[in-house]
């Protein structure tokens, strides 16, 4: 599903966020990504979700060359992609459903159709009735359940989280996990970047770790 | 269309929307993007007006010009028709070929009418007004020379034409001088058409301010929307998506500069009116100024909408692409 071959990224400026990094993850899989702060996690993740292209070496979403995609089609590769950030990047001045509906709006439904699906979406994530709230109106917890579900509002095949639970206290940090699971066993592949190493120490996934922009641990073979 | 994974169907394509009715909804989606960018702007009536009244009141000067211009031209239009040649006989011509030669100009197509001014007529004439009688009993014969003022016919009336018949008539037999007092003619065209330039260069001016303007305005509100716009590209949007609504901004600064720029200049029309009627009374016409037509008006408009259009056009194609999440 994810595929880097060699991929390194240099910033104008010469800090070399991302060195040589390579590893796969295949469809359907659920997988984190840790490393201190610094090491390379949100770069590699802009890398996915094409915020910033690589200096070297290829990135491949289901055997596509990144390198190939030019700038007008990037918005159709992050239509595939649902991505989930620490500050969940929800639309203050709309509600709840408005931000939902954003990405199918987007992909040209009208806001009869987009309803439908924003229900479902908001009521797996288990905020059914929050509809007509402005984010400010809502926790923190909620807020990100909103923004997992503007994530997987148009069933994207792809989820990636940057810090999901970077603002959450333990319990509401394993609702969130166990939200992405929920996604994962219908088939979605997740990459989750945190660095809550307790809470993937608790959970069996594959784990990849990086460091000063190396890939040290793929989480394939035991370090 | 879904473009890593070929299998997804994505968006439109999976609610089974038929060719047609996405056709009916991308103008659907317009026209609610539309409404919406309207809505936007009464949000901020205050500063919304305030852009409006700029582009409306920048557009107030040239349609006021041209105005200006316009009924100068048809006030330079009578006065072109007014165009009299004045010829002068050649001395010792017998009365009656003077005659003679009246009726064969009243024959020709080129000419409307000619009137005779015999030399003991003008010279009474002279005597009269000039004051210079006692002077004029002292020469020993009438200095004057017969003149015939005629008056080219419509289609050899312009500056030009008149000219070219001025020439035919010099050279006939009778004809000592003819003269066309053109000179005035071409001094008021000359300077209508420095009138004209100027006020072309003053517009060609303000219709940039007003594109720089509401282009400016327009890139105020894409950095105030930054996180929004940053968002919606995060989520998948395209750049002409969010573009739309600022060019919808756009063009609503255009409908509705272009409303109060026909109140403007009918106000300021209003204004000059008395004045101008004041001159024309001095010149001993009835005269009064023709405001903006209805077309000239669907001018106006149709322009405030293209300068408000294209303005926030320069402004999105720099801008929307420029922002780009980090």
């Amino acid at each position: 599903m994810i595929k880097f071959e060699q991929v390194s990224k240099t910033y104008p400026g010469g800090f070399q966020a991302l060195n040589q990094v390579s590893f796969h993850v295949e469809p359907g899989e659920m997988a984190f990504l840790t490393g201190h702060s610094g090491a390379g996690k949100s770069t590699l993740l802009k890398l996915i979700g094409m915020m910033e292209r690589p200096t070297a070496g290829r990135v491949l979403i289901n055997g596509h060359d990144l390198r190939r995609v030019t700038a007008k089609q990037i918005p159709y590769v992050r239509r595939d992609i649902g991505m989930i950030f620490q500050d969940h990047r929800l639309l203050m001045d709309k509600t709840v459903l408005d931000n939902v509906a954003l990405p199918l709006l987007i992909e040209g439904y009208s806001m009869q159709e987009a309803r439908k699906r924003v229900q479902a979406s908001l009521e797996k994530v288990g905020l059914g009735d929050k509809l007509k709230h402005y984010p400010m109106m809502l926790s923190g917890g909620e807020q990100q359940r909103v923004g997992i579900a503007r994530a997987v509002v148009n069933k994207p095949p792809l989820l990636l989280a940057d810090e999901p639970t970077g603002n959450l206290d333990p319990k509401l940090s394993a609702e969130i996990i166990k939200l992405f699971e929920d996604f994962n066993r219908v088939g979605v592949s997740v990459l989750i970047a945190t660095h809550d190493l307790g809470l993937i120490a608790r959970l069996r996934y594959r784990t990849l770790s990086l460091r000063d922009g190396r890939m040290i641990n793929d989480g394939l073979q035991e370090a | 269309m879904s473009l890593l994974f070929r299998q997804r169907s994505s968006g439109a394509s999976q609610v089974k929307i038929s060719g047609f009715r996405r056709f009916v909804m991308f103008f659907v989606h317009n026209a609610q993007q539309c409404i919406a960018s309207l809505g936007e702007l009464a949000r901020y009536p205050l500063a919304s007006l305030m852009t409006m009244a700029v582009l409306g009141l920048s557009l107030t000067l040239p349609a006021t010009l041209y105005v200006v211009v316009k009924n100068t031209e048809k006030v330079g239009g009578d006065w072109d028709q007014a165009a009299e040649m004045t010829l002068f006989l050649r001395n010792g011509l017998s009365q009656q070929e003077i005659a003679t030669f009246t009726k064969r100009l009243n024959l020709s197509d080129d000419i409307e009418s000619v009137r005779w001014i015999p030399k003991d007529e003008a010279l009474a004439e002279f005597r009269e007004g000039s004051g210079f009688g006692d002077a004029l009993d002292a020469l020993p014969e009438n200095p004057l020379p017969d003149v015939l003022v005629v008056v080219p016919a419509a289609e050899r009336r312009s500056a030009q034409a008149a000219q070219a018949l001025l020439l035919e008539l010099q050279k006939e037999r009778e004809v000592a001088e003819a003269r066309l007092d053109l000179t005035w003619l071409e001094r008021l065209q000359a300077l209508l058409n420095l009138v004209r330039d100027g006020f072309l260069a003053l517009a060609i001016l303000l219709c940039l301010s007003v594109v720089l303007i509401v282009g400016n305005t327009i890139r105020l509100n894409i950095n105030s929307k930054r996180d929004e716009i940053i968002v919606m590209k995060l989520v998948g949007a395209t750049n002409s998506y969010i573009q739309r609504p600022f060019l919808y901004t756009g063009v609503w600064y255009g409908v509705i500069g272009g409303v109060i720029a026909w109140f403007a200049t009918a106000v300021l029309i209003w204004w000059i009116q008395d004045a101008v009627v004041g001159i024309s009374e001095l010149y001993d016409s009835q005269f009064s100024l023709e405001g903006l037509s209805v077309s000239e008006m669907g001018i106006l408009w149709l322009l405030a909408i293209l300068f408000g259009l294209f303005g926030s056009y320069l402004a999105v194609r720099k801008h929307v692409s420029s922002i780009e999440p980090q």
